[in-house]
């Protein structure tokens, strides 16, 4: 939202402080100033000139034109504008004057030195007409263009504005600023000056929630016609288009007070009624945008007798627009539901300067000030209108809020300063709050209309319009009183922390993951879409559904990294999202993905990601995966389980998965679910075991089997069978070939055995062994090298 | 006296051959052969039976003499001999310690995990809680208990994701909030990291998916000076310097009042500078005292308990204390970007 310092000064006449200032003090105590930017500052310099001569210049369509700039001085300037005439009073811009960010110079065009330049009303910014030079009246060669000054915009930052639709318009800001230095306040508006009588035309709402208000004024023998150059310029200078005298007042209004308004021709309306109405499903309204609306029974439309004529709130209709014929006008100055016309605004991507406003909750007081504000400036900007009729005012019940009770030493408690009660009553006396001592030390706040639409219905909420215009710097930072206590735990987080530092010691990278999955991902995995939740308004069309694996993004993270290193490691722990069939929230669980990639790889990259998942996981035990995905590769692919829990795996990428990709290499992959994990870990509580005292006895076995015999299996069987006697079993070697039989290996473990309370002796020792071995052939292992 | 002069002789050709002796074997052999038990001296030795009573005290004590110094000799010798032989052998056992050691390097975390877990300990020693939320959230928890109803201007602040099951990814981490509350009641100190969306356009500035941490307090009288106070402790601590900050008005729908925070500038210390834009402020982030409307939405009475919040943008922090200046470096999991930190 722009605001023009001219108009701000106009409606507080005591304004002493200088602009940038001015923004420092509305961004410490009311919103946050985006900048403060010089807006016609080249009117210093701009000289009214008349056009004397003019020469064709061969082979140009630019002329040169002798111009006479006052005290019966002359200057030549080359243009190139297809009005420009003899006699004819122009802008002119002198050498060395800064215009749009340029420095007009002494520039020769055409061989001819141009002294200068004539302007447009669009390069001097005052409308945007760029078709010819601008033409002036009242003025005599070498004066100032009359009622056009430099000015400085300062512009809030609309989010900033949100809770305040009195701040919309700039007699909501100038009474911020009068408050703030403490100047007096001029009111623009004299409703006094509102025809009295019966409205010309009737007004008829359906629904008063929707709308509570409609007023409606009407005028005869209008002439459209420009608004004079000033307010133009003052217009534009906020950002709003100027298109005709009736239209720019309603604008006019809508930036000061602000209460949008809208003008129809009252000769383009079919009777005389306004009806304020739900549209019926289908209605079509052709709006002054260009665009052709079909509406819905949720948008409110005002209409006369044969359909609608505008979107409440929001635009006006091409049929009842004023023209350059228009003699009779209908202005309308309504108050609509913010909630509705927001709906409306947002259901056909329509956000105008008026819905804008209206979806803030303005102030339905409002409305007769908008209309004796416009028929104030339609009298004087327009001198052949006279009003048709008084004022039509079709409102809902006004209700005022109750007055807030305010106890003084609540503010005092809130803010952590004390404040007087006559301290309070200046403050909000001076934002237009009324305030009253109801009892020793309790103050009845009576909030103005233009508050109390949403903005301030608490007594905390007048906490704030104290404290700020106090300013917060006048208070002294207190440290807060509070027990002394230990916060509730969160030994998940803590075990996330730890698992972070363990894979990242381990040489893994961690990376950040979006949460979202696209189909060529789900497709590439398998994955169903059906099983994912989806993103009703994705930001991209790729990022369609929430993921319910890290891997998508961890493969990511390979095919982008693999073209900058030969090997790599790199982790994400994140949130799994699982849908809950019955639309409850749904389950997220933390999990840890890792890849570890080399370009050169070998059955040793995935023993290593094992190593790895065992540091993690201590005690983990590793199955080879019965049932593999249709992304890892079909023999490389291990479950993993810690006291009995099968929390995660460990496999290498499909290969073609990466082949497919143009990617060398190979990639092992650990996914491990950390609730899981976190739940088998806290299951089974580390217990101290004291060290042995007696001294234990050793042997190695090797155990003779099919090939594809894991190794996972015989440490079972050796572990069921040495019982509570063995103390450590240590995995030697395996061995294939000769002498062995083709298709068999030789699987070699040393095993430790002793008891808790003596040293065993040989034959104990014995006898154990051959337990061991006697259980084995029982199995059907052949064990090898022994008699 | 003939013994006398045999072990003089003795003496005399055993240092000589000590003296050049070139190797450990040599020295020995001479040792063998002067001190050995078959050997010269051990031989003179015998004759000392035959000696006259009162020339055995005389020839004892030279005998012993030589003995001593020879050993002497040979112990020094030898000594020389195997500090060479060391020294010979370390030589030998040169390495280029120069040479790049085998085996893994400790891989690192995100930058945004340390800023996170810094500022966790930070909070864990004032005695906040740190609380988990869901990133898959409910309306009502996102903006309906924080005082944003459905057709509230303020959901334009926030672009919002929403979901096929209803829901919608929250948009900060302020629904743990109302978590919080609803599981601990007051008092209460918490704070909330996390991951949050918008739906925006990714640009160098911009993500749709960022993390912040979010912060409460609630007790008795809990007021804007005590905020004040706060964020000043807490920020110091989070820079590791003295921050000076300052509060202006903020909108926020949860808050009441709400704040902008700035911190004087870290670069130019106030002055101006291209950082802050030349106006010695920077902007760093929204609190405020928790809105009455938000506690009782909690079913917290507002008027027996008070507090403040505040919303750290992690991202932002990370950005500011690395320099960051391309906020898609964060999710784009390029190495050459992470393993930086």
């Amino acid at each position: 939202m722009k605001f023009s310092y001219n108009w701000l000064r106009e409606l507080v006449p005591g304004l002493a402080t200088d602009p940038s200032a001015l923004e420092h003090l509305i961004t410490m105590k009311t919103a946050e100033c985006e900048g403060i930017f010089p807006a016609g500052a080249h009117f210093e310099n701009v000289r009214a000139a008349r056009v004397v001569s003019i020469e064709a210049l061969p082979k140009s369509k630019n002329k040169k034109v002798r111009i006479e700039i006052g005290a019966g001085r002359e200057a030549s300037v080359v243009c190139g504008a297809p009005n420009v005439r003899e006699g004819m009073m122009a802008a002119w811009v002198p050498p060395g004057t800064e215009l749009a960010g340029r420095t007009i110079s002494r520039a020769v065009i055409d061989g001819i030195e141009s002294e200068g330049m004539l302007a447009s009303a669009d390069e001097l910014g005052i409308n945007r007409d760029h078709s010819g030079l601008i033409e002036l009246a009242n003025v005599a060669p070498g004066q100032r263009l009359p009622d056009l000054a430099p000015d400085w915009i300062i512009e809030i930052d609309n989010k900033s504005l949100t809770h305040r639709p009195d701040l919309w318009g700039h007699y909501g800001m100038a009474r911020e600023v009068a408050a703030i230095t403490h100047n007096a306040l001029r009111d623009p508006v004299d409703t006094q000056e509102l025809p009295e009588g019966a409205g010309a035309i009737k007004v008829e709402i359906a629904d008063h929630r929707l709308c509570p208000r409609y007023s409606a004024l009407c005028f005869d023998q209008i002439r459209v016609g420009p608004l004079p150059l000033g307010l133009q310029l003052r217009l534009e200078s906020v950002d709003l288009n100027t298109i005709s005298n009736i239209v720019d007042v309603t604008n006019y209004v809508l930036a000061e007070l602000p209460q949008p308004m809208h003008a129809f021709d009252r000769d383009k309306l079919h009777g005389d009624t306004i009806y304020v109405r739900p549209a019926k499903a289908g209605e079509r309204l052709a709006a002054l945008n260009g665009e052709t609306y079909t509406l819905t029974e949720a948008d409110l439309v005002i209409a006369d007798a044969r359909g609608p004529i505008a979107l409440a709130g929001v635009i006006g209709g091409t049929e009842s627009a004023i023209s350059e014929t228009t003699t009779r006008i209908v202005l309308e100055s309504a108050n609509f539901n913010a909630a509705s016309v927001r709906l409306t605004s947002v259901r056909h991507k329509l956000r105008t300067d008026a819905s804008i406003r209206f979806e803030k909750s303005l102030d339905p007081e409002n409305t007769i000030r908008g209309l004796a504000r416009a028929a104030a400036l339609i009298r004087q900007l327009c001198p052949s209108a006279v009003h048709a009729g008084g004022v039509t005012d079709n409102r809902a019940p006004a209700h005022l809020p109750a007055p807030i009770a305010l106890p003084v030493s609540f503010v005092g408690r809130k803010l952590g300063k004390q404040i007087s009660g006559g301290e309070i009553s200046e403050i909000l006396g001076a934002l237009g709050f009324a305030t009253r001592e109801s009892s020793a030390g309790l103050l009845e706040v009576t909030v103005p209309s233009w508050r109390a639409t949403k903005d301030i219905s608490h007594k905390d909420d007048l906490v704030e319009e104290i404290g700020r215009m106090i300013g917060y710097g006048e208070i002294t930072p207190a440290a807060p009183l509070v027990a002394s206590v230990v916060p509730p735990a969160n030994p998940m987080r803590l075990y996330l922390r730890r698992i972070r530092r363990v894979i990242a010691d381990q040489g893994f990278t961690e990376v950040y993951n979006y949460s979202f999955l696209t189909a060529a991902d789900a497709e590439r995995f398998h994955f169903d879409l059906g099983e994912h939740i989806g993103v009703r308004n994705p930001i991209a069309a790729e990022l369609t559904h929430l993921r319910r694996s890290l891997l998508p993004g961890v493969f990511k993270n390979i095919l982008g990294n693999a073209r900058n290193f030969q090997e790599f490691r790199v982790f994400e722990i994140g949130h799994e999202i699982h849908p809950d069939g019955n639309g409850a929230l749904p389950d997220e669980i933390p999990h840890l993905a890792a890849a570890f990639y080399q370009q050169h790889a070998s059955e040793q990259t995935f023993f290593e990601m094992k190593r790895v998942a065992e540091c993690l996981l201590r005690e983990a035990r590793f199955r080879a995966n019965p049932k593999p995905a249709p992304y890892m590769h079909p023999e490389r692919a291990a479950l993993i389980s810690l006291n009995g829990s099968e929390l995660g795996g460990v496999f290498e990428l499909h290969p073609s998965l990466l082949a497919d990709e143009g990617l060398e290499g190979r990639a092992v992959v650990l996914d491990i679910d950390l609730r899981l994990a976190f739940a088998a870990q806290e299951a089974k509580p580390f217990r101290y075991t004291p060290p042995r005292r007696y001294p234990t006895s050793g042997f190695d076995l090797s155990i003779v089997t099919e090939k594809r015999t894991p190794v996972g299996q015989l440490e079972d069987e050796l572990r069921a069978l040495a019982r509570e006697h063995l103390v450590s079993l240590d995995f030697v070697r395996q061995y294939e070939g000769a002498p062995l039989a083709a298709g068999t290996k030789s699987v070699s473990h040393h095993l430790e055995i002793g008891a808790a309370d003596h040293t065993l002796s040989s034959e104990e020792a014995t006898r154990i062994r051959s337990a061991i071995v006697s259980g084995l052939r029982a199995r059907n292992y052949e064990i090898r090298g022994l008699d | 006296m003939v013994v006398d002069t045999s072990l003089e002789e003795l003496r005399k050709a055993t240092l000589a051959r000590f003296a050049s002796a070139t190797a450990l074997d040599e020295l020995e052999e001479a040792r063998v052969q002067a001190l050995g038990r078959k050997g010269t001296l051990a031989a003179i030795s015998k004759n000392f039976g035959k000696l006259a009573p009162e020339e055995r005290a005389h020839t004892g004590k030279l005998l012993n003499a030589v003995k001593n110094e020879l050993e002497a000799e040979y112990e020094r010798k030898k000594a020389a001999f195997e500090r060479e032989a060391l020294a010979q052998r370390l030589s030998r056992e040169w390495i280029d310690v120069t040479l790049p050691a085998p085996g893994i390097r400790p891989g690192s975390l995100h930058p945004v995990t340390q800023i996170q877990e810094e500022i966790e300990d930070l909070f864990t020693s004032l005695g906040f809680a740190i609380l988990d939320g869901p990133e898959v959230e409910t309306e009502e928890h996102n903006f309906d208990a924080l005082n944003i109803p459905p057709t509230h201007p303020a959901r334009d602040m926030q672009d919002t994701f929403w979901l096929t099951n209803g829901h919608l990814l929250r948009t900060h981490t302020s629904p743990v909030q109302v978590r919080g509350m609803r599981k601990f009641g007051p008092p209460l100190r918490m704070i909330a990291p996390g991951r949050t969306f918008r739906n925006e356009e990714v640009d160098a500035s911009h993500e749709h998916t960022f993390y912040q941490l979010e912060g409460m307090m609630i007790d008795r009288d809990v007021s804007v000076a005590n905020l004040i106070y706060f964020m000043k402790t807490l920020l110091s601590g989070v820079f590791h310097r003295d921050v000076t900050v300052r509060l202006r008005p903020g909108y926020f729908p949860f808050v009441e009042p709400g704040f902008e925070l700035d911190i004087q500038c870290l670069i130019c210390g106030g002055s101006g500078c291209s950082v802050c834009k030349q106006s010695g402020w920077v902007e760093l982030l929204p609190c405020g005292l928790i809105h009455p409307n938000v506690l009782r939405l909690s079913n917290i009475d507002p008027d027996e308990w008070s507090g403040f919040a505040f919303g750290l943008g992690l991202t932002r922090l990370a950005m500011m204390r690395y320099g960051i200046d391309d906020i898609r470096q964060l999710q784009g999991g390029d190495l050459r970007f992470l393993n930086q930190f």
